[in-house]
C-alpha cells in the first residue's frame, strides 16, 4: 500500500510548543481563579489505622482556613474505585469494588488520605494541617503479598473474605499446557520479580475545582480519561452528569498514572464544602505515596520448546501487588498476560494471576501496563532456550514471531507485522554479528542483547474503545477539529492535525484543536492503551472525510465538474483532467457559510465509532553493555530500540516516545527502586534524593529505528507507539549482561551487588 | 512581619511586600503571576525550579525570595522578544525536544547559562550542564540535540 | 511532605562579630543560612525548625580564594563550589579540591552551596570533607570570645555532628602548600545513578621524594564509609618510606578497606573502598611521573 503524503510524516512541529517553550502554557497547578482557595491534605503516618479521633478545633480556628473535612464530612458521598475500572468500560463484565472513600477512617497505607483543608494561601493550609490532632489505633499490616495471601493474615478491603483482590486468567488460552510442557524437548522456567516503578511525572497531580454561578461542578482535571472521570465524579458527588464540566488543561506528564483519578475527589469535596474555587496540589512526596505507581509482579514462568525451537507451551503464574486500594493493579496481570502470553505463535497457553492487597499505596497502570513485567521474565528464558538448543537469540525468536495474517495477541488477525525487520535491521546497527557470543575476558566485559515484544493500539476488543471527532471548515479554509484525547506530552494535537489536514488537502497549521472540555468534545475514552493516534486518529480520518466528501460536492457545483473528478491538495481543489478547473478550499467553504444562492451551510464531518480493530505494534530492543567485573557496575553502552508502529505520523514524535521509553527502561532496570520499610509500611523512597531516575549522563548511545510501513486498519496505516518504548529495554539490557559475563540476573532492578553476587555464585 | 524589597525580574522592577520564610519559587509564582517557573520536586533534585541569579542557574525551590533581592533574575518568561522565541527555545521547539513541557523552563535556562559562556560546547559540556535538570519524557536526546543547535545558531549570529 | 517553610525570624548581619553575636543571643533555636541547599530542605521536612534564621552571605571578605606562597591557600567559607571548582589557581595546585567540588550536587547547587556550609553539615556522604583531611586543613571559627584554628581531623566528630559551637560560625578554610613533588586526587561512586550521593569517596595526597623515588608522605582519605570522614592510616603506613608499586598499591587498598566501618551496604563500600583506593594511588602516583 504506497500512499502520496503531503502532511502525514513530516517532522512538523507542535502547536503547544512555543507554549511550553515560553512557560506560558498553563497546567493545572498553575490555574489562579479570584477567591481561590488552597488545599492541602493530611495523610496516615501508619501503614494499617483507623481514625479514633479527630481534633479539628485547632486547625479550623485559625484565621484563613475555611474549610477541615474528615471521613465523617465525605461519608455522604459515594464509595469509589479511582481507576475509572468499574465503568462499563471492559468487555466480560469487568468490574472493580467501589472501596475507596473520598477521605478514609482506616488508613490502608502509609499517605492514605483521612483528612483535608482549605485555606486562603498554602501556608495557612500547611499550618493548618499541623495543627489537626489525630488518634489512631494502629493495626496490625501486611506489606507481602504472600504473607498478605495467608489464612489470618489481617483484612484490608471491606468486600472480599481474601486479601485476594482479584483472580484473573489469561484471556485466551489454548491447547493443554501441561502436556504440551511434558512432551516438550526443552523446557526453560524461571522466577522473575519486578517493582513498583514510580512514574516521577514532572509536574505533580493537582486539580481545581469551583461551583459556577448556574450551580455547576467545573473541574480541571489532568484525567487521561476526561468524559470517564466526569461521569465517575458526577457519581461520587452525587450529581447528574450534567452538572459536571471537566476541563483538560496541558498536563506535566502521565504515563499511565493519570488514567485514574489523583487530586480531583479531595479537591473537588472541599470546593463543595466550601462553595469557593479550591486548588489542590500534591507535593512530590505525597505523588510517591498517594497515586498509583507500577503493579509489581513475580512471575513464574514456564515456556516449552522442540528441538528445532519452535515455541510449543507457555504457562505464567502472576503474582501481583495491589495496595491498600484495587485501582488499575489488577488490569495490569491481565494485559500483561495477554501481550506476554500471546506474543509469540503458540499452540498451548495458560496464566493465572492472583492480585493481592496489601497494607502498601496502590498500584496501577504505568507504560506498558503488565507487559514490561512479563517480558522481563519471557525475553530472558527465550534467551535460555536458545542457549541450551545450541541456536541464536535472533534465530530462535525469528523461528517463533508471528507473521501476518496469524491471529494476534488480541485474538483478532494480525493485519500487518514488521517485526522481523525490526530484528534484523537493529542487529544490525547494534553490531550484533561481530558482538555477540564471542569470549569475554578481562575485568570489564561488554555484551549485547535482545528482546522482543508486541502491545496494542487502544483496547479494542477487550474495552469499549469509543472515540469521537467533529470537524467544521471556517470560512477561511481552515478547520477546527474537535476531540479530546489528553495531551500529556505525546504530540497528541500535532499528529491529529496532520491526519486531518492530509485528509482535507489542506496544511497542519490550518487545523485548530478544540479540545479539553467536556461540555463540547463528543464523548472520548480518551488516552489509554496507546489509543489515541490509532483510535481517535482513525475518527479524526473518517470526520476529515465526510467534511472532505462536503468540500468536494461544493467545488464539483462552483466548478460545473463531478465531484469523482476533484482532487484536494495544498488547500485547493482541482480537476485531474482539468488542471485549469481549480479552486481554493477557502473560497468553497467561504461560499458554502456566505451563500447568498439559499444554500447555507457549515461545511463539518462528524465521526462517533468504536475502534474494533487493534493493530498491535512490534519492535525489537538491542542493548550493548559494558560490566566492571570488580565493582558489578552495569553501564549501557549503546541502545537500539527498532519499532515497527505502523506509518509514523510524526517519525519526530515517534523517536520522542521511543527515546523516552528507553529513559524509563533503564531506570526500570538498573536505578528505581521503590523502598516500603517491612517494620514500618513507611515508603523510604518518596523523592528524588532516594528514588533516582535516570538523569542526562546516565543515557546511552542511542539509536531509533521505524520501519514505517503502514498498517490497513490504522489512519494512514499508523499503530499506537505510547507504551512500547519502554517494554524491551530492562530485558535486552539482562540478556546484554549475560552475554558479557554469563550470569543472569531475574530480580529488579539490577545493581552492582546483586551482579557481584551471580558472579561469585558462578565462580 | 512582611519586608518590602525590590525583585528586578527580567530587568522589571517590581516592589512586593514578601515574608522572609517565602521561597523565591512562591514569590515567582504566586505573587508575581510568572508561573513558568515549576515547583517539582521541592528538594533541588530536579531543576524544574532553575532560574538564573546573575546570570547563574539557581533553584528557586531553595532560594529565600529576601536574599535576592535587587539581585538580577531571569525566568523562562524573560527569553522571547514579544512573540520572537530565543534561539534556544526556537531549536527546542523545532527539535521536538519538548514532549509535556514541565521540564522545558529550567532546561532552558540551564542551556542559557551554557551557552552565555560557551558558544562550542561540546556534547559532553552540554550533558554536564544540564546534569541538574530531569525529564522523564525525552530521554533527553533531542534536549542534547537542541542545545547543540542552538549552539550553532547563536554562533553563526555572532560570527556571521 | 511540605513544599513550603515555617516562618521564623530573619536576619542579615554585616559582620562576622554582628553574626556570632547573634548566634550567642539566639542559641539553639537559630540556624545560619549560607547557600540553603541543606537548611532548607531540612526544613522542609521538618527535621528542624529554627525560630531565627542568621542569613551569612551578605557578610564581605568571607567569599574569596586567594593564594600566596607564603601563606598557601585560604579559602573564604563563603565561596561557593563552582567559584572553587572553577578557581584556575585551585585547579592547576589542588586539583583534588577541585575535583570533589564539582562533584557536590548539580551544577545549580554548586552556583549556591557553600564550601563553609558544607563542611558544618558534615555528612558522612559528602565530597570536601576527606580532601581536606588530606589536604591538612585547617578551619579559622570565630566566636564573640575570639577565634580558633582547628585541623579539620579534629573537626567531625560524628555523623552531622562538629566541634562547632552554637555561637561559633567556621570563616575561613586554610590549606598549606603541598610539599614539592606531590599529587593526589579524588575518586568516588555513587550510590546509583551518576549525579547521585556517593557511595565511597576517597582523596589521597601523594609525596614522592624525586620523580620516580621513594613515597615520603601519603595521605588516604576516606568518605561514606565511616561515621566521620576518616583517613585510612594503616595503609598509609603499608605505602609510606616505599618505592611505589604496583603489589603495595593493592596491599595498601586492601589495608584500607579494612580500616573502613561503613554501616549500610557494608560490603559493597568495602569492596569499593578497596577497589577506589587502589585506582586513586595509582593515579596520582603516575600524575607525579
Amino acid at each position: 500500500m504506497s500512499q502520496k503524503l503531503s502532511v502525514v510524516g513530516k517532522r512538523i512541529i507542535q502547536p503547544d510548543a512555543a507554549a511550553k517553550a515560553t512557560g506560558n502554557a498553563i497546567y493545572a497547578s498553575d490555574i489562579t481563579i479570584p477567591g481561590m482557595l488552597i488545599g492541602r491534605v493530611l495523610r496516615s503516618p501508619y501503614p494499617h489505622a483507623k481514625i479514633k479521633r479527630i481534633d479539628k478545633s485547632k486547625a479550623e480556628n485559625l484565621p484563613g482556613v475555611e474549610a477541615l473535612i474528615t471521613p465523617e464530612d465525605t461519608a455522604q458521598w459515594k464509595k469509589f474505585d479511582r481507576g475509572l475500572k468499574d465503568l462499563p468500560m471492559i468487555a466480560g463484565g469487568y468490574t472493580v469494588p467501589a472501596d475507596e472513600g473520598v477521605l478514609n477512617e482506616r488508613a490502608r497505607h502509609f499517605g492514605d488520605a483521612i483528612a483535608a483543608v482549605a485555606a486562603i494561601n498554602e501556608h495557612i493550609a500547611e499550618e493548618a494541617l499541623e495543627l489537626i490532632e489525630v488518634e489512631y489505633e494502629e493495626l496490625p499490616f501486611v506489606i507481602d503479598p504472600e504473607e498478605a495471601m495467608k489464612p489470618g493474615a489481617t483484612q484490608i478491603s471491606d468486600f472480599a473474605g481474601s486479601n485476594i483482590g482479584k483472580h484473573m486468567s489469561y484471556a485466551f488460552p489454548e491447547g493443554d499446557v501441561e502436556k504440551a510442557l511434558g512432551e516438550a524437548d526443552c523446557v526453560v522456567e524461571g522466577t522473575f520479580t519486578t517493582t513498583k516503578q514510580e512514574h516521577c511525572t514532572a509536574e505533580s497531580a493537582a486539580a481545581v475545582a469551583r461551583i459556577d454561578i448556574s450551580g455547576r461542578l467545573i473541574v480541571w482535571s489532568q484525567c487521561q480519561l476526561a468524559h470517564l472521570a466526569r461521569r465517575e465524579i458526577a457519581h461520587i458527588f452525587n450529581m447528574p452528569v450534567r452538572k459536571v464540566k471537566l476541563i483538560t488543561p496541558v498536563i506535566g506528564g502521565s504515563f499511565g498514572q493519570r488514567g485514574s483519578l489523583c487530586a480531583e475527589p479531595i479537591c473537588i469535596a472541599l470546593a463543595l464544602k466550601t462553595g469557593k474555587p479550591v486548588k489542590l496540589v500534591y507535593s512530590r512526596e505525597e505523588n510517591f505515596i498517594a497515586l498509583e505507581s507500577r503493579t509489581g509482579f513475580k512471575c513464574n514462568l514456564k515456556i516449552g520448546f522442540k528441538k528445532d525451537g519452535t515455541l510449543t507451551a507457555i504457562q505464567v503464574y502472576m503474582l501481583g501487588r495491589l495496595g491498600g486500594y484495587m485501582g488499575c493493579g489488577p488490569m495490569a496481570s491481565a494485559i500483561g498476560m495477554i501481550f506476554g502470553l500471546g506474543h509469540y505463535r503458540c499452540p498451548n497457553r495458560a496464566g493465572e494471576a492472583d492480585m493481592v492487597m496489601t497494607n502498601t499505596p496502590v498500584s496501577g497502570a504505568f507504560r506498558g501496563f503488565g507487559n514490561p513485567a512479563i517480558m522481563w521474565g519471557i525475553e530472558q528464558l527465550v534467551d535460555e532456550a536458545a542457549e541450551k538448543l545450541n541456536m541464536d537469540p535472533l534465530t530462535i525468536r525469528l523461528k517463533n514471531i508471528k507473521r501476518a495474517g496469524e491471529i494476534a495477541n488480541m485474538g483478532l488477525c494480525l493485519e500487518s507485522t514488521y517485526l522481523e525487520e525490526c530484528i534484523k535491521r537493529g542487529a544490525k546497527a547494534i553490531g550484533w554479528r561481530e558482538k555477540w557470543g564471542k569470549t569475554k575476558k578481562g575485568k570489564t566485559r561488554r555484551g549485547v542483547g535482545v528482546a522482543t515484544m508486541t502491545h496494542c493500539s487502544g483496547a479494542a476488543p477487550l474495552y469499549l474503545d469509543h472515540s469521537n471527532a467533529f470537524v467544521k471548515l471556517n470560512e477561511d479554509g481552515s478547520a477546527d477539529l474537535v476531540v479530546h484525547p489528553a495531551p500529556v506530552g505525546q504530540h497528541i494535537w500535532g499528529a491529529l492535525s496532520q491526519i486531518a489536514a492530509e485528509e482535507l488537502g489542506i496544511h497542519a497549521e490550518d487545523i485548530n484543536i478544540v479540545t479539553g472540555d467536556t461540555d463540547v468534545t463528543l464523548f472520548e475514552y480518551g488516552s489509554d492503551a496507546s489509543r489515541s493516534t490509532y483510535a481517535v486518529g482513525n475518527a479524526t480520518l473518517m470526520a476529515a472525510h465526510e467534511a472532505k466528501e462536503q468540500i468536494l460536492a461544493r467545488a464539483a457545483e462552483m466548478l460545473d465538474v463531478s465531484s469523482e473528478a476533484l482532487k484536494i491538495s495544498d488547500r485547493k481543489i482541482s480537476s485531474r483532467t482539468d488542471p485549469k478547473k481549480s479552486i481554493s478550499v477557502a473560497e468553497v467553504c467561504y461560499d458554502a457559510i456566505y451563500n447568498f444562492k439559499g444554500e447555507c451551510l457549515n461545511i463539518s464531518g462528524k465521526c462517533s465509532w468504536e475502534s474494533k480493530w487493534n493493530s498491535p505494534p512490534a519492535g525489537a530492543f538491542f542493548a550493548e553493555v559494558e560490566v566492571n567485573t570488580d565493582t558489578g557496575q552495569v553501564t549501557v553502552i549503546r541502545f537500539v530500540t527498532a519499532m515497527d508502529c505502523g506509518k509514523a505520523i510524526n517519525p519526530m514524535a515517534v523517536e520522542g516516545q521511543l527515546e523516552g521509553g528507553m529513559q524509563q527502561g533503564i531506570g526500570y532496570g538498573l536505578t528505581e527502586d521503590y523502598v516500603i520499610n517491612k517494620d514500618t509500611g513507611v515508603v523510604e523512597t518518596d523523592n528524588y534524593d532516594s528514588y533516582k531516575m535516570p538523569g542526562i549522563l546516565d543515557m546511552p548511545k542511542t539509536k531509533v529505528i521505524i520501519i514505517d510501513e503502514p498498517d490497513p486498519k490504522g489512519p494512514f496505516g499508523a499503530k499506537g507507539v505510547g507504551e512500547p518504548g519502554m517494554v524491551g529495554v530492562a530485558p535486552a539490557i539482562a540478556n546484554a549482561i549475560y552475554d558479557a559475563i554469563g550470569v543472569r540476573i531475574k530480580d529488579l532492578p539490577i545493581t552492582p551487588e546483586k551482579v557481584l553476587e551471580v558472579l561469585l555464585d558462578l565462580r | 512581619m512582611k519586608q518590602i524589597a525590590t525583585f528586578i525580574v527580567n530587568e522589571k522592577h517590581y516592589e512586593l511586600a514578601i515574608e522572609p520564610h517565602m521561597l523565591l519559587v512562591e514569590v515567582l509564582r504566586d505573587e508575581l503571576g510568572l508561573t513558568g517557573t515549576k515547583h517539582s520536586c521541592g528538594i533541588g533534585s530536579c531543576g524544574a525550579c532553575t532560574v538564573l541569579i546573575d546570570g547563574r542557574p539557581t533553584l528557586a525551590c531553595l532560594t529565600l525570595a529576601l536574599t535576592v533581592r535587587g539581585k538580577d533574575i531571569r525566568t523562562i518568561e524573560g527569553l522571547a522578544q514579544g512573540t520572537t522565541l530565543h534561539p534556544i527555545q526556537k531549536t527546542f521547539v523545532e527539535h521536538g525536544a519538548i514532549q509535556c513541557g514541565y521540564c522545558t523552563p529550567g532546561m532552558v535556562l540551564s542551556a542559557k547559562a551554557l551557552l552565555d559562556k560557551n558558544l562550542n560546547p561540546t556534547e559532553q559540556e552540554v550533558k554536564h550542564a544540564l546534569s541538574g535538570n530531569l525529564c522523564r519524557c525525552t530521554g533527553y536526546i533531542k534536549i542534547i540535540d537542541a542545545v547543540l543547535a542552538a549552539a550553532e545558531a547563536m554562533s553563526k549570529e555572532a560570527h556571521p | 511532605m511540605a513544599r513550603l517553610l515555617r516562618p521564623f525570624e530573619y536576619r542579615e548581619p554585616q559582620t562576622v562579630g554582628e553574626a556570632v553575636r547573634m548566634l550567642s543571643e539566639y542559641g539553639a533555636q537559630a540556624r545560619v543560612l549560607a547557600g540553603g541547599t541543606d537548611l532548607l530542605i531540612s526544613m522542609k521536612k521538618r527535621q528542624v525548625s529554627p525560630e531565627y534564621m542568621i542569613y551569612i552571605k551578605n557578610i564581605p571578605d568571607l567569599n574569596f580564594i586567594n593564594y600566596s606562597q607564603e601563606a598557601g591557600l585560604g579559602i573564604g567559607a563563603l565561596a561557593t563550589h563552582s567559584a572553587i571548582a572553577d578557581s584556575s589557581i585551585i585547579k592547576n595546585m589542588f586539583d583534588l579540591l577541585a575535583t570533589a567540588c564539582n562533584k557536590v550536587g548539580t551544577p545549580q547547587v554548586r552556583n549556591m552551596a557553600t564550601i563553609g556550609g558544607n563542611i558544618c553539615k558534615a555528612g558522612p556522604s559528602q565530597d570536601t570533607p576527606p580532601v581536606l583531611l588530606v589536604l591538612d586543613a585547617k578551619l579559622k571559627l570565630v566566636s564573640p570570645g575570639g577565634e580558633r584554628l582547628v585541623p579539620v581531623e579534629n573537626f567531625f566528630i560524628g555523623p552531622f555532628k562538629t566541634v562547632l559551637r552554637d555561637a561559633e560560625l567556621l570563616t575561613e578554610i586554610q590549606i598549606p602548600n603541598p610539599p614539592p613533588v606531590s599529587a593526589g586526587c579524588y575518586k568516588w561512586a555513587t550510590k546509583t545513578v551518576a549525579v547521585d550521593e556517593t557511595l565511597v569517596g576517597v582523596a589521597v595526597l601523594m609525596t614522592l621524594d624525586s620523580a620516580d623515588g621513594v613515597c615520603t608522605d601519603i595521605k588516604i582519605a576516606l568518605g561514606s564509609v565511616a561515621p566521620t570522614p576518616m583517613r585510612a592510616r594503616q595503609a598509609e603506613e603499608v605505602l609510606r618510606g616505599k618505592r611505589i608499586d604496583d603489589r603495595l598499591i593493592k596491599q595498601a587498598a586492601q589495608v584500607a578497606a579494612g580500616e573502613t566501618r561503613p554501616r549500610s551496604r557494608a560490603d559493597y563500600r568495602r569492596r569499593m573502598s578497596r577497589l577506589l583506593v587502589s585506582e586513586a594511588v595509582a593515579e596520582t602516583w603516575h600524575k607525579i611521573r
